[in-house]
């Protein structure tokens, strides 16, 4: 055969024109219709060509061919049918119009790709001698030349008719898989009559229709390898745009229920409708004709590859969006705390997924200071928010890491706010309102040991995350040391503990000293539930004034008991109870001056004599201006009973008893007491319509019930005018006395190193103002104020960022 | 009473950087560690002691060096002008005397060119039992009477006796 044909090619020279007919008629020409024959000659012409060193051109050709077609004629029809009746058209139509121009393509395409078939399978067999990169690389070759020409410019049309169409075939198959309505629920989509999935009146629905136009188009696509390369995009932004879509409307500002679960249920079936998209790559392959040669095998594989990628893509997109979101609604999710905790379960899931700590971190510092640490808070707020922060974040991130350094913020204010310890003490012990948190916390009475700050510098470094280095320069905790227990941290805010407990003496102190009835079994229990906490030692002091309470009892019944057995005459005119207090072991107490009517102070005399009687090598000092009085007013038409009021006011009231008629002035010296502070008292007996003002500063007692009389009252308090009513020093004062010593070291270094800046003022006092017991500190800003106040204040003088003090002062 | 009542407004991290502080400058040496003690206590009672004409202060970081400002007492010739010393404290504190000299140029018989004073207690009659008050003190009482039988600038001794000629000169060689 082979020497034949040598003949004949030698002999016939002519014949090869007609067998490059043959065979280029053959490549390009839709399935030819006799098979068996035009092989016959095909091979024949085939072995001529090649014989005649031919046969390499054959590829040549076709794709130059193929190139020309689609760039004169295939492109072009392409395009000019997608936009063809360019307006006024339905969406229905416009899915049409894709799906032809598409189709038209195909079929345009097709014969250069049956050639291509050909071609390949005869490079594949070698036969006629024919060699070449085979199907694999011939087709590899043709579908770049499509993809290049006829995407090289490719119109804005196309991205959008593709994105309409997908959206629509979205909504429907999501319409289908009974979740209708919810994929556009701005679309009007639930009235009567409208189809779920396409939105028009149900006798025109079209849905069926976009589906099978979704399989058809998805086909072609991928026979055309133009897939991934048409659809992703569209693909893409349509799920973003839906998964935002849906976290606006399901997630945002709900914090009480878990969205994990619904979301992963809802990405199933967008996967779903992925699967339709991806489809005919996976199992479509039966239902083209021409397809049997493009191996469904092979291709299915890559499909479900596509289709995981794309369950791995929507699943971190969903993650790193939910994150988004939460991290943007965390200061009114860890407001919300405990109602939240499903958001934050969820977030904690998300994030572990996404690298996102790091802005989450920035992002709630930034809340807290913007919306959490200004003068518009109370700080029982802030104390609340930050508890709520405790919880939230510990549920967070066990490892304390987040807490620890988004919070930073807060302890650093809450140190600069006077009444911080206060209102945690007060919590605490359960007297603040509203906020029980701290009361239930103390009540779990872990025996949690308060580490102190040295102690905790020890730890080792997190492993996992690296503060940013701000952070760490403050952040001296290590991550085992990191505590989450609430109480610990508040406490840890000022880094030591003795200062509550001096705080929670105060408290204590102003507790049993306002109630007159010696009952402690609340503070008892309190107390015993602080020793858990802090140690039996620093609790000493608070054990020794309770103790001191219930001895003043003991006491009280004693002295009393010897009274009841004196002689009638014999008994003391005023019946006194005393609240006996171990003045080392007390807060300092407010001192203030008053002289007593001689009733009183005798009867404090005869108790005292008792006393000593009692106590050996003890005495009593008296703090008169404390306590409270229990006092019946007679007049002449009337008589006030059980008024209880402070000793004050019924040492006034007693002065009336001898005369009627008294002036500030006399009074105030009687008495001991300033006259404006006099004044202030009086009007307590005034409003009770037992005393008037006359002209001159005069007081006298109205005898008789005056026209504007009050309806009596069986009990009128204390006065509230009261200022202040804590019997102890304020922090204002003990503020006040820290500025001092501040002054005096500003003072001095001023008139020694002449001029300094506030930085170094503000280092040099950290350096310096460190002796004794007292380690006081003072931000730079609160020093600048101060600074400030004391230059308006002419005792500083600031020029150009420096300070010094002025000439005079010397 | 201010003293023993801890303020709330107390930086954890202000006790522990001076403690470092401590630490790096005396290299953790128990004595030298008492020495900041000591100085550190001095500073404090000098601070509450509210005297007026003296003052002193660390010129930097460094607790072993201080800055010390002496206004000249009433009724002498120094009232109305101003000395700057410089205080340098050795590690045997207080059982050696600290270094102390004018910073501003004196003239005063028993402080010579340098500003090297000729004192007894900064000397041989040093006691631990003083301090940077007292010294300070001292020097201040020393500028209206001084100790012509050993001066250091016999100048200023010989001027001495004629106040108003003592002044003129001081005036004219006090410089700030």
């Amino acid at each position: 055969m082979m020497m034949e044909s040598a003949e004949i090619f030698v002999s016939v020279p002519q014949g090869l024109p007609s067998a490059w007919d043959t065979v280029t008629a053959a490549l390009v020409s839709p399935m030819s219709n006799d098979v068996t024959m035009s092989d016959e000659s095909l091979s024949e012409g085939l072995s001529l060509l090649c014989s005649n060193g031919l046969g390499q051109f054959l590829e040549g050709w076709l794709m130059e061919t193929l190139q020309v077609r689609l760039t004169t004629a295939m492109a072009p029809e392409f395009w000019a049918g997608l936009k063809q009746p360019e307006n006024e058209l339905e969406e229905k139509d416009r899915a049409r119009i894709l799906l032809m121009a598409f189709r038209t393509l195909l079929d345009r395409l097709e014969p250069f790709l049956g050639g291509l078939e050909k071609l390949g399978t005869w490079q594949d067999e070698g036969r006629g001698g024919l060699c070449g990169p085979g199907t694999g690389g011939l087709r590899e070759r043709a579908f770049s030349i499509i993809r290049a020409i006829l995407l090289f410019s490719p119109s804005a049309v196309l991205q959008e008719r593709i994105l309409e169409f997908y959206s629509r075939t979205f909504s429907v198959h999501m319409s289908q898989e009974g979740e209708a309505g919810e994929a556009e629920e701005g679309g009007g989509g639930p009235e009567v009559g409208i189809c779920q999935g396409c939105t028009v009146p149900t006798h025109q629905c079209w849905c069926q229709e976009a589906l099978e136009q979704l399989q058809e188009l998805s086909h072609i696509l991928s026979r055309l390898q133009l897939l991934e390369r048409v659809s992703s995009e569209a693909v893409t932004s349509i799920l973003h745009k839906l998964i935002e879509q849906r976290m606006e409307q399901h997630c945002r500002g709900e914090y009480e229920s878990s969205f994990l679960f619904d979301f992963q249920e809802w990405l199933e079936l967008v996967l779903g409708w992925l699967s339709r998209v991806f489809a005919s790559e996976v199992g479509g392959m039966g239902m083209v004709p021409n397809g049997t040669s493009s191996g469904g095998g092979v291709m299915g594989q890559p499909a479900n590859a596509v289709l995981q990628r794309w369950r791995c893509h929507m699943h971190q997109f969903f993650c790193r969006i939910y994150v988004n979101m939460r991290i943007e609604e965390l200061f009114s999710i860890i407001r919300d705390f405990p109602e939240s905790k499903p958001a934050i379960e969820d977030l904690k899931f998300c994030l572990e997924r996404t690298n996102q700590r790091q802005q989450l971190l920035t992002s709630l510092k930034t809340a807290f200071e913007t919306r959490l640490l200004h003068p518009g808070v109370h700080t029982s707020d802030i104390i609340t928010v930050y508890i709520s922060a405790i919880k939230a974040l510990r549920e967070l991130d066990p490892s304390m890491v987040i807490l620890q350094v988004a919070c930073q913020p807060i302890r650093k204010y809450l140190r600069t706010r006077e009444d911080t310890v206060r209102q945690i003490v007060a919590s605490l012990t359960g007297d603040a309102e509203g906020c029980s948190d701290l009361a239930n916390e103390l009540s779990r009475a872990d025996p949690v040991t308060l580490e102190t700050q040295d102690s905790e510098d020890e730890g080792s470094d997190p492993e996992e995350w690296t503060p940013d280095p701000t952070d760490a320069v403050t952040d001296k905790t290590g991550s085992k040391r990191r505590s989450s227990d609430i109480i610990s941290l508040l406490v840890s805010i000022y880094g030591s503990k003795e200062i509550f407990i001096d705080e929670y003496r105060t408290v204590l102190a102003d507790r049993l000293l306002h109630q007159f009835n010696y009952n402690t079994a609340r503070e008892i229990r309190n107390v015993e539930l602080l020793k858990l906490r802090f140690g039996e030692s620093h609790m000493h002091y608070c054990e020794v004034m309770l103790k001191d309470v219930a001895d003043s009892r003991r006491i009280n019944t004693n002295i009393r008991e010897e009274e009841s057995r004196l002689a009638k005459e014999e008994q003391p005119p005023l019946a006194l109870s005393a609240m006996i207090l171990s003045s080392e072991f007390w807060p300092t107490l407010k001192e203030e001056k008053m002289e007593l009517p001689p009733l009183a102070s005798q009867a404090m005399e005869a108790y005292t004599h008792r006393y000593e009687k009692l106590k050996a090598m003890r005495t009593l000092s008296w703090k008169s201006h404390l306590g409270s009085v229990t006092l019946d007013v007679e007049l002449e038409d009337r008589t006030l009973t059980n008024l209880t009021v402070s000793p004050i006011h019924a040492a006034i009231i007693l002065h009336f008893q001898d005369k009627s008629l008294w002036t500030l002035e006399d009074l105030s010296v009687a008495l001991g007491v300033p006259q404006e502070m006099l004044r202030r008292k009086l009007t307590l007996w005034q409003q009770q319509g037992v005393l008037k003002e006359e002209a001159g500063g005069r007081y006298s007692v109205l005898e008789t019930g005056s026209s504007r009389e009050r309806p009596e009252r069986g009990v009128m308090l204390i006065d509230s005018d009261e200022e202040g009513d804590s019997n102890t020093t304020t922090q204002s004062e003990q503020r006040e006395e820290k500025l001092q010593l501040f002054w005096a070291y500003i003072q001095a270094m001023l008139t020694n190193l002449e001029t300094m800046t506030l930085e170094r003022i503000h280092s040099m006092l950290r350096m310096f103002v460190a002796t004794g017991p007292v380690v006081t500190e003072m931000d730079v800003n609160e020093l600048q104020a101060f600074l400030q106040r004391k230059v308006r204040d002419h005792q500083l003088i600031v020029s150009a960022g420096v300070y010094r003090l002025p000439k005079s002062t010397n | 009473m201010s003293i023993n009542m801890a303020s709330q407004n107390m930086d954890p991290e202000a006790a522990s950087s001076t403690a470092a502080l401590k630490g790096n400058e005396t290299g953790g040496s128990a004595a030298k560690g008492s020495v900041t003690k000591r100085l550190q206590q001095e500073l404090m009672t000098l601070m509450m002691s509210g005297d007026k004409g003296i003052s002193a202060f660390p010129e930097s970081d460094n607790l072993f060096k201080w800055i010390g400002t002496i206004d000249g007492a009433q009724g002498t010739v120094y009232e109305g002008l101003r000395y700057k010393l410089s205080f340098e404290f050795p590690s045997g504190y207080p059982y050696k005397a600290p270094r102390v000299k004018f910073i501003t140029h004196c003239f005063h018989p028993n402080v010579d060119d340098q500003g090297f004073i000729c004192l007894d207690i900064l000397k041989d009659k040093w006691s631990a039992l003083y301090d940077v008050r007292s010294i300070l003190l001292s020097i201040q009482s020393l500028l209206g009477e001084p100790n012509n039988e050993s001066p250091l600038n016999t100048t200023a001794a010989g001027l001495w006796d004629n106040q108003e000629a003592f002044k003129a000169h001081l005036m004219s060689t006090y410089e700030n």
